[in-house]
């Protein structure tokens, strides 16, 4: 059955994350693909950590996945805590000439736009979108409906969740965490700690996870030497 | 009666019929005239509004074609010249034409005098003094109806004519048929060149009110429409027709415009009675079906533009730019993407997406970031339109970072699919490509590649750095703690100074900055900088807050 499944959806069902420790919690090899994946921040504070996290997300989507990768924000986010800038971008392991940068005036248009992308022929290798809330239930199957024909992968950042009821297959909430810092004392791999909420045919789980830009890959921090007062200078 | 100040006080510029039949005239000194009848009503002249009223009039006159003139000085410049070439068809002939025209205008509460003729100049001569209403000059008369024309139905300068009248030549007949040679010899060169004008030997440009477009399709509807549905109909049928004719000369539009004209009532309104809509395409298409799929989005943002008392009565689509579009296969790239699943984006899908977006969102709602060579961060990339172009233009991008195979190859079995996913990934991908239009910035960048040469950048830029309480140990050194929007953050570790200095070239009043990567106690970092530097500057250093990092 599972097989069949697959066959249905093609290879690229789901996302690899790049760790297993991740996937074990996770219906599949990685985050669904054709489904809503919906982020939260921890705290408002924490906005910026979450928005890394998506688009982290993107650039493995646009690592695996031929097509632009377009990411829709409602127009008060982005004044809010700025616009994504290309450099920072490019760092995090993202092509920004791929990326294509749709700006809403409000979630409703948002969500057109989303749905637009993920139905559209052009077949974008991801579609993220940032949104104050405006995604309830019907919104939420809406958006699954119009992400499962081609399997393209969907995560939703929301700046104000408002209603606890989605059809989400997973939720994420990231919080920031002390960045690793490289032998030389410069931060070297983003840090996030990740909370999956909730997840559709899989477990929940919390762990802290390190973003690896070369190789778009997340990994399990713990695994990593912790950073060391050595490195550390006095502030 | 108006008049306006002239040689040796104000004079009469015009007149109604009733100061006609009294035996005033225009140019008369209104001192003479009201002489001459006692109960006159006079105003001042307003040329600007009279023009303003002209240029509405001649938007109202694109219901009948796309070029339409407004009358020079020397014609007089109280009047339009239309150029109803091939259009005269859809209402009738020429004489149907001028018989709507006629009634339309009247029911303005004006009095037209149109003439239809193989050269503007003929018509020109013909309406000012064929003394009918309503004319119309059969193709190759003009010698002959003009013949019996007094001299000035050639729009002749005041010298020209006077001299005219000083050698008794008074009809253009008398000098169409004077030898040619000696009149030129003699005569400024205005008057030959008027004439050949009206017999069409030589030719006379129009400068039309809007641009000609480059194709041209217009409907006049027997009942008027009303809903969105009908006026998309409509459109979609004007479109197939001039889809047909850019097959032809293989020809995709970039730049559409829809024009709608409303059923007027009695006077002309400030909008002149019509809508316009322009449409611009991320690439040239000439697909009706695409374009008619955008009209609908744009129509529908405009629902409430659209109420009208009375519907539209005519629609017109122009293309105002097009630009070569060679036939591609699309049938078989659609069959290669169908056998093997990993679906490769075409450049049309995608320009097709970009439009939609645009056509909802609105313009410049959809963009796309490239990077400038400057140092100045929020100089350092630019946000355009998105647009795309075929692989020819693609910048050679030597790119740092994203370009490591993926990393699913080491991991067993299940990867095998994954494996099959085309290799070169990026260059699967239709490059986006932005417009190249010279921005308002005097000193443009050249671009660069993505993040060469460049230590951390925030994720997330502010629109505008926001200042921030610093608290530093020593002055130059990195904040120990900061107040940002209000929350205050002990900052736990802090990378820098980047010292940015401003771009002298540029005339600004920006100070050297130094940038700092903060991370607090939380975990969150920061990108702040201090503008100024200690003991260089007369003001103190102020700190700003100028990004996140993710």
């Amino acid at each position: 059955m599972a097989r069949l499944e697959r066959a249905s959806h093609g290879p690229s069902a789901h996302l690899s994350l790049g760790t297993d420790t991740l996937h074990a919690h996770l219906p599949g090899p990685g985050l669904p693909c054709g489904v809503l994946n919906e982020i939260l921040a921890a705290a408002y504070a924490d906005t910026a950590a979450a928005c890394g996290f998506l688009f982290a997300l993107m650039a493995a989507a646009s690592s695996m996945r031929p097509g632009p990768a377009v990411f829709v924000a409602h127009r008060r986010c982005l004044t809010d805590l700025g616009a994504p800038y290309g450099h920072g971008l490019a760092q995090l392991g993202i092509d920004p000439d791929r990326l294509l940068l749709v700006e809403a005036r409000s979630d409703k248009d948002a969500l057109w736009a989303i749905e637009e992308a993920l139905r559209s022929p052009a077949h974008p290798a991801m579609v993220g979108g940032w949104m104050e809330d405006g995604l309830d239930l019907t919104t939420s199957r809406r958006l699954n409906l119009a992400a499962a024909p081609q399997a393209t992968p969907l995560a939703l950042l929301r700046a104000r969740p408002a209603s606890g009821t989605t059809a989400a297959a997973t939720r994420w909430r990231i919080a920031s965490a002390p960045a690793a810092c490289d032998p030389f004392g410069a931060f070297a791999h983003p840090r996030w700690r990740a909370a999956l909420e909730r997840c559709r045919n899989g477990r929940t789980g919390q762990w802290l996870i390190e973003w690896d830009h070369v190789a778009h890959r997340f990994r399990l921090a713990e695994s990593v030497a912790d950073r060391t007062p050595v490195a550390r200078r006095a502030g | 009666m108006l008049t306006a100040p002239g040689k040796g006080g104000a004079r009469i510029t015009a007149l109604n019929r009733a100061a006609q039949r009294a035996g005033l005239g225009s140019g008369d000194l209104l001192s003479n005239a009201r002489s001459k009848v006692l109960d006159l009503q006079v105003r001042d002249a307003d040329p600007a509004a009279d023009a303003a009223a002209l240029h509405r009039l001649a938007l109202w006159c694109l219901r009948y074609t796309p070029v339409v003139a407004l009358w020079d000085e020397l014609s007089g410049g109280d009047g339009l010249f239309l150029d109803i070439t091939g259009c005269a068809h859809l209402f009738g002939g020429e004489e149907g034409l001028l018989t709507d025209l006629d009634r339309r205008l009247r029911a303005f509460g004006l009095a037209p005098r149109l003439a239809v003729a193989d050269t503007a100049g003929a018509a020109w001569g013909m309406g000012h003094h064929g003394g009918r209403n309503i004319a119309i000059v059969a193709p190759g008369e003009e010698e002959q109806a003009l013949c019996s024309l007094p001299l000035a139905a050639l729009r002749l300068d005041a010298e020209a004519s006077l001299l005219m009248r000083r050698l008794g030549l008074r009809r253009i007949g008398e000098v169409v048929r004077q030898p040619r040679a000696p009149f030129a010899a003699r005569f400024p060169d205005g008057l030959l060149r008027r004439l050949d004008q009206a017999l069409g030997r030589v030719p006379e440009p129009l400068v039309p009110v809007i641009e000609p477009p480059v194709y041209h399709a217009h409907a006049a509807f027997a009942e008027p429409i009303l809903s969105q549905e009908h006026v998309l109909a409509a459109a979609t049928r004007l479109l197939e027709d001039i889809v047909s004719r850019m097959e032809c000369d293989a020809a995709g539009a970039r730049l559409l415009r829809l024009v709608l004209f409303k059923v007027t009532s009695a006077s002309l309104r400030h909008d002149a009675g019509m809508i316009s809509l322009d449409l611009g395409l991320a690439t040239p298409s000439r697909e009706a079906a695409h374009i008619a799929q955008l009209i609908g989005l744009r129509l529908h943002r405009l629902a409430s533009e659209l109420e009208t008392d009375f519907g539209f009565e005519a629609a017109a689509i122009h293309v105002l730019v097009a630009e070569p579009l060679t036939e591609r296969q699309d049938r078989l790239a659609i069959a290669s993407a169908g056998r093997s699943h990993a679906t490769s984006t075409s450049p049309k899908e995608l320009a097709r997406l970009i439009d939609r977006l645009q056509h909802r969102l609105g313009r410049g709602a959809v963009r796309q970031l490239r990077p400038q060579q400057s140092h100045i961060p929020e100089r350092a990339v630019r946000a355009r339109p998105a647009k795309v172009e075929s692989e020819r233009r693609r910048p050679p991008s030597p790119r740092a970072s994203p370009t490591s195979p993926p990393i699913a190859s080491a991991r067993g079995g299940r990867d095998e699919r994954q494996r099959q996913t085309p290799a070169p990934v990026p260059a699967a991908a239709p490059h986006l490509v932005l417009e190249a239009r010279i921005a308002h910035d005097p000193l443009p960048m050249p671009e660069e590649p993505w993040g060469e040469g460049k230590a951390a950048r925030p994720l997330l830029l502010l629109e505008h750095p926001e200042p921030a309480e610093v608290l530093a140990v020593v002055p130059d050194g990195p904040p120990r703690q900061f107040r940002w929007r209000g929350v205050l953050h002990q900052v736990g570790e802090a990378q820098g100074p980047e010292r940015i200095a401003p771009e002298w070239w540029r005339r600004t009043t920006d100070r050297a900055r130094d940038y700092f990567m903060v991370e607090d106690t939380d975990g969150r970092r920061f990108w702040l900088y201090r503008a100024g530097l200690y003991g260089e500057d007369a003001a103190a250093p102020q700190w700003y807050v100028h990004g996140v990092f993710a």
